[in-house]
């Protein structure tokens, strides 16, 4: 608030420092009273919230209640019907790869070879063979794929394939990255193991994450905020903040009094909702 | 290469290869069985030769054919006829078919330009539009062309249409998040989507172009294995009519095999998702 109003009564003496600072507090993504209208319904009425640079938020909610709706309006596939979604400060139109999605069901390409799914960013933005080999190999050891590069998705297991859809995403460096439930589909010990994985990604990459699950576990682990929705108060939600120490990926983390607490929290929130 | 680890693996082989074997004793067993059926019937003379000849007959008259040829010309110069008929009216009806088709499933208003006609074409017998044909295009070669062409385009327009309807939604968003532009997202999502039933409907076309070939081959002319079945057919003389229907059925059964193993190197990914 500060910094804006300085910033706004002398736009000229901006030093390269008061940029940084601006840059580190202003919001990677912003909803302004967004709604969204299907078939003369309301999915969505004025969600209003924003995400700073570096944060994972994670939504639980139950099924119903907007969370994919409010993610596929960051991604873009979706155009809000009043109020306004930024990201970067530029209002989404469209898809792009500065917004990476990871699904559930992996929407891999399983005509293409793990390296030539990792680097279909780069291809599509026109890059050449060997540029895109050299992502494709570094995003692949980035995410445990090694080894694995000329294979094709569907002699991976569930894990392996989800972690290609994560290192689709990776390879275009997106500023957030859209996570719908992605670990649904994996056993609990993948899917902890993955859990893991995405917090120490998180933490080389510096990347913004915004989470959709079903898990409460899930949701506290990986959080730096919660978004807890509710059905049918479209745009309503309460938010927890979770505070675990550092390294976030510990597996220790889940059993630590702050995860616990948390849990109990959001556990007896969504019972309250529900009777 | 497989994740899972290789004993589960090396397990499904050895299953593999077993019913594989089973598969193929299988396949030769059937037409096996039917030739026996075939001998028995006309040596013990439960049918007149005349609508069933004996095996032996047909060889005779197969020989024949390829040593002789059938009413002057060889065996060789109707088969190429009959090739060149059906190879013509399947490539060009593949590619319109699958471009419509294609086309079809992505917009919808080219959807809509097609849909009623070519689902008033789609029921009509092609022996029904040969008379049209022949007051059109005349007893040459260019009706009995079409006459294949018209089907093989039909096939094809439709499998191509719901292979691309079949692309997964989420397939197009991961690559539009990718940054695709919609040529790239048809060129490297859609089309590989559409392939497999693409390749299906190619099996279905070329079976029924090769069906259509003897009655294309009503359209007059004097060339072709229609031909020959037909003439034969004219003049009784049945053991040529067999003839000349095992060669169009091994023609058939080479082409689909052809197809059927290019079609599994090249949608390799096809039921192993």
């Amino acid at each position: 608030m500060d910094m804006s109003s300085t910033l706004a009564l002398s736009p000229q003496s901006t030093s390269e420092q008061s940029e940084d600072a601006a840059r580190s507090v202003k919001p990677i993504l912003r909803f302004d009273r967004v709604g969204l209208e299907y078939d003369g319904r309301d999915v969505l009425k004025e969600l209003s919230f924003s995400v700073n640079r570096g944060e994972v938020i994670t939504v639980l909610g139950p099924s119903g209640c907007g969370k994919t709706t409010m993610l596929n309006i960051v991604a873009g596939f979706l155009q809000p019907s009043s109020g306004i979604a930024l990201v970067n400060d530029r209002e989404i139109a469209g898809p792009g790869p500065d917004r990476g999605v990871v699904f559930q069901s992996y929407a891999l390409f399983d005509w293409m070879t793990v390296e030539d799914n990792i680097a279909f960013s780069l291809r599509c933005s026109g890059k050449n063979r060997s540029q895109q080999n050299a992502v494709a190999k570094d995003v692949a050891k980035l995410v445990g794929l090694q080894g694995f590069e000329k294979s094709y998705p569907y002699q991976l297991s569930g894990g392996m394939r989800q972690r290609c859809g994560l290192a689709r995403v990776l390879a275009a460096n997106p500023s957030v990255m859209l996570m719908d439930e992605p670990f649904a589909a994996v056993d609990v010990q993948t899917r902890e193991t993955l859990q893991e994985e995405i917090l120490r990604i998180k933490t080389e990459t510096k990347c913004t994450i915004i989470f959709i699950t079903h898990s409460i576990d899930e949701a506290v682990f990986l959080a730096d905020r919660i978004f807890l929705m509710r059905k049918g108060r479209l745009g309503a939600f309460d938010e927890f903040t979770v505070n675990l120490p550092e390294p976030r990926g510990s597996s220790e983390n889940r059993l630590h009094p702050e995860f616990l607490s948390v849990r109990e929290q959001i556990y007896r929130a969504m019972r309250a909702d529900a009777s | 290469m497989h994740p899972n680890g290789g004993k589960e693996n090396i397990l499904k082989t050895n299953d593999n290869v077993k019913s594989r074997r089973q598969y193929w004793i299988l396949a030769f067993a059937s037409p096996l069985l039917i030739f026996i059926l075939w001998v028995v019937a006309t040596s013990a003379e439960w049918v007149r030769p005349v609508l069933l000849p004996s095996p032996g007959e047909v060889a005779k008259s197969f020989s024949d054919m390829l040593l002789n040829g059938y009413s002057g010309v060889s065996l060789f110069i109707h088969l190429l006829a009959s090739l060149t008929r059906v190879g013509t009216a399947f490539v060009f009806g593949s590619i319109l078919g699958i471009t419509i088709g294609m086309l079809r499933g992505r917009i919808n208003n080219v959807d809509a330009i097609f849909l009623i006609p070519g689902e008033i074409l789609r029921p009509i017998p092609p022996l029904g539009l040969i008379p049209l044909f022949i007051l059109w295009f005349g007893i040459g070669e260019t009706s009995k062309v079409l006459l294949i062409f018209v089907s093989v385009f039909l096939i094809m327009m439709v499998s191509a249409q719901a292979g691309t309807r079949s692309c997964p939604a989420d397939s197009i968003r991961a690559a539009q998040t990718c940054g695709a532009n919609r040529y790239q997202i048809f060129r490297f999502v859609v089309f590989p989507s559409a392939l497999p039933q693409i390749m299906t409907g190619l099996r279905v076309a070329l079976g029924t172009a090769l069906s259509i070939l003897v009655a294309a081959e009503l359209l007059g002319g004097d060339r072709g294995v229609g031909f020959i079945v037909l003439d034969a057919a004219n003049f009784f003389r049945t053991t040529y009519v067999f003839a000349g229907i095992i060669v169009i059925g091994i023609v058939g059964l080479l082409s689909d095999r052809a197809l059927a193993y290019a079609g599994r190197r090249i949608v390799h990914w096809e039921g192993r998702r």
